[in-house]
């Protein structure tokens, strides 16, 4: 079991249990920070009956018009805490939110291709991958260069469900970037 | 026009090329010389570029001038000089000094509230709050108000007389704002909330939560708020509500912390009635109901324990009514969640609950014992079926942790005890072909089994005298540690222990290899870089840790200015509720005690470097020793952020003799009185080279009475390193009053740097002993003796720039002591370079557990090889180190 809570700063002091997993990455501060002032009901964390982190989620909202939505930042849970419905209680937070409070279209988040189990995930909770982007994730010595997929779920405001009508073709990072 | 003019240096600066807004501003000025936005800005490209005495010159001369402040080029440029100065009031005077040219100004009386809530001056913050809602009365002005006076009452003294005053205008700004629908976002209500409970009005909370349906309904939605709800709940003496609340949330949604307030309500009203166990019944009913729930089990069913122990607890057995007896339902979970990692961690503290439960010592183990009894059979059949899928795997795992946790509440000291059954964990973990498919059940083998040998051999050679022994058994630990690292790179736990039991075997260099897999950053650095920081000075590898040190210092620096930055977004977003964590986080991070440990650590390695005298003597000159002295108060305030926990300890923290995290740190961690030690040793070498006997006579006082305090705070190494500074100081005194001798206090320095270096006849150290000795003990005495011997150097280097006599004798011994400091260091290192690997051959790998050794060496034997390697390579790097040292420590 696991108290779902708002993460807060001092939460960064006792992390560990959960990023010193190296796929896990550690960000600088104003990161945190940052998602904690603009976002802080999307930033979650699961502790466990002893008070020990066993995972969190950042999320924020972002966009314009039609492509208002739920963005998932980072979802991470601690190697011990896994299998446990942790990551899909998070995402069902985030989801609850985009819906009821921001009012988005759809939600989506990145993941590297390679990681099948979370890939997996998504796709049992609704997600689809919307796209492809060539060459997402920059090698960093433990993780290599990869493809993201970018994948999506409809929210009900969607209600014809065009934000989750897949891309013909991969886009690049910049062709992302500028919109 | 103005800002035409200005163009190109703002071009510059968004490029961040000072160089170049320098030459612009420049321009700028050299035809027109008063142009108060081209100095504005060369303030902050000077402080920017570390001019801070030009920029203070420059920026003061425009505050004394009313007329530029009127520039808005001005208030930029100026404002950010003096943020990146650090100085607060400069800046909330420029934007007061622009008031007089704009007194009605709302944007410049923001820019006052935000410069003095980034700063931390919630009075000026509250003036200005009060001064901003006198002039617009929007919503978030008067949110800003509540928020200065909250802070305002919270950061005063308890009993200070305006605190109540404060809050009360707090309380009835927010409810007018409630009243007036001013109150729209759970940040706003939260912050109300705030207030209520800084006046302990719990009631007045809970009306506030259910104001009014909208603000209903955001809190229902909000976990946090709900689960607060119940709290509040029971505060007020309404468990009845509370577990009616608590019920609806948990029908709604699976959360730890409202089974806690169930439990606590549900206890509450047992206890409040005659016989009734009707509470307890409906309550057991409850978790069953939610147990049958796809996905719920696990909460429930550990709820039930956590029911039961309550229910159970002396006192209260008549009120347990249906709820079965603590253990019935302890194992019942067990039985049901083994299979997942997390089940120790859940169950832990119950089973530690229910044994402490019992009234003494005899009771306790008692019940350990008879948990034990229950647990053999499972543990057996869990071991016999673990082949059988990660489910089995874990679930042997799992009971494997509580074996441990039950030996050790059972009090358990026999070494043999300890050491039974690690042979099957390390086939499972090492070899087995769960292993080669790295599932995590066998990393977790491999720590348990590593955890057991590291307990087993501190009871077995711990006491004194047996170094041989227990380095002989810790390094086949390191073994066994590197061959499961090796197996799965991905496993945090087993390098962490990697790296305190290298540490502790005075192996610094493969300690800091394996440390750097973790990629410990940022934060991190608070939080983790005590596991390493530190180690590099006291083993001779100085400039690897000064490195580290570094890196920790950068942290630092970088977060103190970014985190105001932080706050001041909290305020522009109306994310409230931060405000008081992000100060807590502030706070803990510029008085952390990691912080001074790493700023003492780095003066420590900076001062080994070499230099000529003359600059020795600049720097100590020069240093600024006041800056760093601390206050009994000072020290008080200092926060603990160090991640302790990270360790993954199998027992409770107070559980001495079985906590590996306490067992195997190779010195004591450092907290005040090393943080007092180190902070006096710099100001008397500043002090005996600024000439002034009386402050480093003081201040050496100080250390010698430390010294009798400190007993085990400081490791042995430390408290010599103490003494010899005291020593040194004593000379310094002598020397100064010209009518003493200094030959007794000179004598006494240099036998204690002598009797701490290594024994010039090293050779062959023919037992397991000399070479225990050596990893426990001798290269860190080296070390220590090293270091004071530079710092005595720098006592004869004073002695002669002062021109004193004692100089000459001073020389003398001290060069009679470098012979032989150079002699030891030169046989160390030429044993190390030898020896060593025959040693550790012959004395480690040959003399261990037969079973173990077998499985170890003969099918690990790269894990082995890698392990030895890394000792001699890492003492090798110690013996060159020190060597260096003494063959650069000229005089």
């Amino acid at each position: 079991m696991s108290a779902l809570r708002r993460f807060r700063a001092m939460d960064l002091f006792r992390f560990n249990s959960v990023n010193l997993d190296r796929f896990t990455e550690t960000y600088d501060l104003s990161f945190y920070l940052s998602y904690l002032s603009q976002w802080p009901d999307l930033f979650t964390l699961a502790e466990s009956a002893d008070g020990r982190m066993m995972a969190y989620l950042m999320g924020k909202v972002e966009g314009e018009g039609a492509d208002w939505h739920g963005h998932v930042t980072a979802l991470t849970v601690a190697p011990e805490c896994r299998r446990l419905g942790l990551a899909r209680g998070l995402m069902s937070g985030l989801e609850d939110a985009s819906e009821k409070t921001h009012d988005c279209y759809f939600v989506d988040l990145f993941v590297r291709p390679s990681n099948a189990a979370a890939v997996r995930l998504y796709e049992e909770l609704g997600y689809i991958v919307y796209r492809q982007v060539l060459e997402y994730y920059i090698g960093d010595g433990v993780m290599p260069t990869e493809n993201a997929y970018d994948m999506r779920k409809a929210m009900p405001r969607d209600t014809h469900r065009r934000s989750v009508v897949p891309l013909e073709r991969p886009i690049t990072v910049e062709e992302l970037l500028g919109g | 026009m103005e800002a035409l003019q200005l163009r190109p240096i703002y071009d510059a600066l968004d490029r961040t090329d000072m160089r170049r807004a320098l030459a612009e501003c420049e321009r700028v000025l050299r035809k027109h010389a008063s142009h108060y936005g081209a100095r504005a800005l060369k303030t902050f490209v000077l402080a920017k570029t570390g001019q801070t005495s030009e920029a203070l010159a420059l920026g003061q001369s425009l505050l004394d001038t009313p007329a530029a402040l009127a520039s808005q080029h001005v208030q930029q440029g100026l404002s950010m000089a003096y943020r990146v100065l650090g100085r607060p009031d400069d800046e909330i005077a420029v934007y007061t000094g622009a008031l007089a040219a704009a007194p009605e100004s709302v944007v410049l009386r923001s820019k006052i509230y935000l410069a003095a809530a980034r700063s931390l001056r919630f009075k000026e913050q509250h003036l200005a709050a009060v001064e901003l809602a006198k002039r617009c009365r929007g919503q978030r002005t008067l949110w800003w108000l509540v928020v200065a006076l909250l802070l305002c009452a919270t950061s005063a003294p308890r009993d200070a007389p305006t605190t109540a005053v404060q809050l009360a205008l707090a309380e009835r700004t927010a409810a007018k704002a409630l009243a007036e629908g001013q109150l729209t976002t759970l940040e706003e209500l939260r912050v109300y909330l705030d207030v209520l409970e800084a006046q302990g009005k719990r009631a007045e909370m809970l009306a506030a939560m259910g104001a009014d349906a909208g603000l209903a309904a955001m809190v229902l939605r909000d976990p946090d708020l709900v689960t607060k709800r119940i709290a509040l709940m029971r505060q007020t003496g309404a468990h009845e509500d509370a577990a009616r609340a608590a019920v609806a949330a948990l029908d709604a949604r699976d959360n730890w912390a409202d089974y806690v307030h169930y439990i606590g309500a549900v206890a509450a009203l047992c206890l409040d009635s005659d016989a009734a166990c009707e509470p307890s019944s409906a309550a057991w009913a409850n978790l069953q109901r939610w147990a049958a729930e796809p996905g719920r089990a696990r909460s429930a069913k550990l709820a039930a324990v956590a029911l039961a122990a309550e229910l159970h607890a002396d006192g209260r057995r008549q009120a347990a009514g249906a709820v079965p007896a603590p253990e019935v339902c302890i194992w019942d979970y067990v039985d049901g969640f083994r299979h997942k990692a997390i089940c120790y961690t859940d169950i832990m503290q119950y089973i530690v609950g229910h044994v402490r439960s019992a009234p003494d010592g005899e009771a306790r183990v008692a019940v350990a014992a008879r948990l034990d009894e229950q647990l053999g059979p499972r543990l057996l059949a869990a071991r016999e079926a673990a082949g059988r899928g990660a489910d089995a795997a874990q679930a042997w795992i799992s009971l494997e942790r509580i074996r441990y946790l039950l030996q050790a509440l059972r009090g358990e000291t026999g070494a043999a005890a300890w050491a039974a059954d690690v042979v099957p964990l390390l086939a499972f973990g090492l070899e087995s072909k769960e292993a080669r498919k790295k599932q995590p059940a066998c990393s977790d083998a491999v720590l348990i089994a590593a955890q057991r040998l590291i307990q087993a051999a501190f009871f077995a050679h711990g006491a004194a005298g047996r170094s041989g022994q227990l380095a002989a058994a810790l390094f086949c630990v390191v073994c066994v540690l590197e061959a499961g690292i090796r197996l799965n790179d991905n496993t945090p736990l087993l390098k962490l222990y990697a790296v305190r039991l290298y540490l502790y075997l005075s192996c610094y260099d493969r300690a800091r290899a394996i440390y750097d897999t973790l990629r410990v950053k940022h934060i991190q650095h608070d939080t983790l870089a005590h596991i390493i920081a530190g180690q590099g000075v006291a083993l001779g590898c100085h400039m690897p840790d000064l490195e580290l040190c570094y890196d920790g210092v950068a942290f630092y620096d970088m977060a103190r200015a970014k985190i105001p930055r932080e706050l001041e977004a909290a305020y522009q977003n109306g994310t409230y509720s931060n405000v008081r964590d992000f100060i807590e986080f502030q706070d803990n991070l510029a008085h952390a005690m990691q912080r001074e440990c790493t700023h003492r650590l780095a003066l420590r390695a900076e001062a080994l470097a070499h230099a000529s005298a003359k600059d020795i003597l600049a720097n100590w000159a020069d240093a600024d020793a006041r800056s760093i002295a601390h206050t009994d108060e000072s020290l008080a305030a200092l926060h603990d952020n160090r991640d302790l926990a990270v360790m993954g300890l199998l027992t409770p923290p107070d559980m001495l003799p079985w906590n590996l995290e306490l067992l195997t740190r190779p010195a004591p961690l450092p907290g005040a009185p090393w943080i007092r030690a180190f902070s006096l040793v710099p100001q008397i070498m500043h002090y005996i080279v600024a000439a002034d006997v009386d402050a480093a006579d003081a201040r050496a006082a100080e250390l010698a009475a430390l010294l009798a305090e400190a007993g085990d705070a400081l490791s042995p190494q430390d408290a010599l390193f103490a003494r010899g500074i005291c020593a040194v100081a004593a000379v310094y005194s002598r020397a100064s009053s010209k009518s003493e001798s200094i030959d007794a206090h000179l004598d006494a320095l240099v036998e204690l740097v002598r009797g701490r270096l290594p024994d010039e006849q090293l050779g062959e150290p023919d037992s397991a002993d000399a070479l225990g000795d050596l990893a426990l003990r001798a290269i860190r005495d080296a070390a220590a003796a090293t270091e004071l011997f530079a710092y005595a150097v720098i006592l004869k280097h004073a002695l002669a720039a002062q021109r004193l006599p004692a100089a000459a004798p001073a020389g003398l011994a001290l060069g009679e002591l470098r012979k032989a400091g150079l002699r030891a260091a030169n046989a160390l290192r030429g044993w190390a370079d030898k020896r060593l690997r025959a040693h550790i051959d012959a004395h480690w790998i040959a003399s261990g557990d037969d079973a173990l050794l077998y499985l170890v060496c003969s099918k690990h034997k790269q894990s082995v090889d890698l392990a030895t390697k890394a000792c001699v390579t890492s003492w090798q790097r110690s013996a060159k180190g020190l060597l260096a040292q003494w063959e650069q420590l000229s005089l």
